[in-house]
């Protein structure tokens, strides 16, 4: 039981980080795209 | 009555804190972009009564379309209406290159929508409302606007031009 414990502790989830990180890229990636197409069009006041 | 120390997984607590610096981040760019670099949504400008908007002698949209106010300054009285053919009065503006005109966009009968492709002006045209924007046109062209509110069987048909001359 105590090496089953340990071995929870020790866990790593590296394919949810991996997924998460190609996540965050492509969130921030199109969200960047957008803002600087939004940005050179120019202000509307 | 003992203090309790509240558990969070590391994991959990370094997505928190991701997601935190995300949307600070987030908000920071769009205040600079609405604050910064002027870039805003149009606000209602005034009210109108649309079944006189476009008969009203008094009212500018009886005689839709460009008033230069000063030098490069322009202000573009526009009237959309699906009775009696889907259109914008006037269907065509012509400014020279770096015109700043400012749009007083409504409509005579049902909801439009005005989008200007190529800048960021988009904004409904309601009844009884006048939609307001200001645009600079720094590069000389043809910029189409186009209906983006459904408004019956002639929406497709729906679009005009601002031409930017040299």
């Amino acid at each position: 039981m105590a090496k089953k414990d340990k071995e929870d502790d020790e866990f790593r989830p590296t394919g949810t980080m991996a997924v998460m990180a190609i996540f965050v890229i492509v969130l921030i990636a199109i969200w960047a795209t957008i803002y600087m197409i939004l940005v050179g069009r120019g202000g509307t006041l | 009555m003992s203090a309790q120390k509240m558990h969070i997984d590391p994991y959990e607590r370094n997505w928190m804190i991701f997601s935190a610096v995300m949307l600070v981040l987030f908000a920071t760019a769009v205040s600079v972009a609405a604050f910064g670099m002027g870039i805003q949504v149009p606000a209602p400008e005034q009210r109108v009564d649309p079944r006189t908007v476009a008969t009203d002698p008094n009212s500018p949209w009886s005689n839709p379309g460009l008033r230069e106010i000063s030098p490069g300054k322009y202000d573009a009285y526009i009237l959309a209406h699906a009775i009696p053919s889907w259109e914008y009065l006037p269907k065509e503006i012509t400014v020279p290159v770096g015109s700043r005109v400012t749009f007083y966009v409504t409509s005579s009968d049902v909801q439009h929508g005005f989008k200007i492709q190529d800048t960021n002006a988009n904004f409904m045209v309601l009844p009884g409302q006048v939609s307001k924007l200001t645009v600079t046109f720094d590069k000389p062209g043809t910029y189409n606007f186009i209906c983006t509110e459904y408004c019956g069987s002639g929406h497709g048909v729906m679009y005009g031009a601002i031409i930017v001359t040299p």
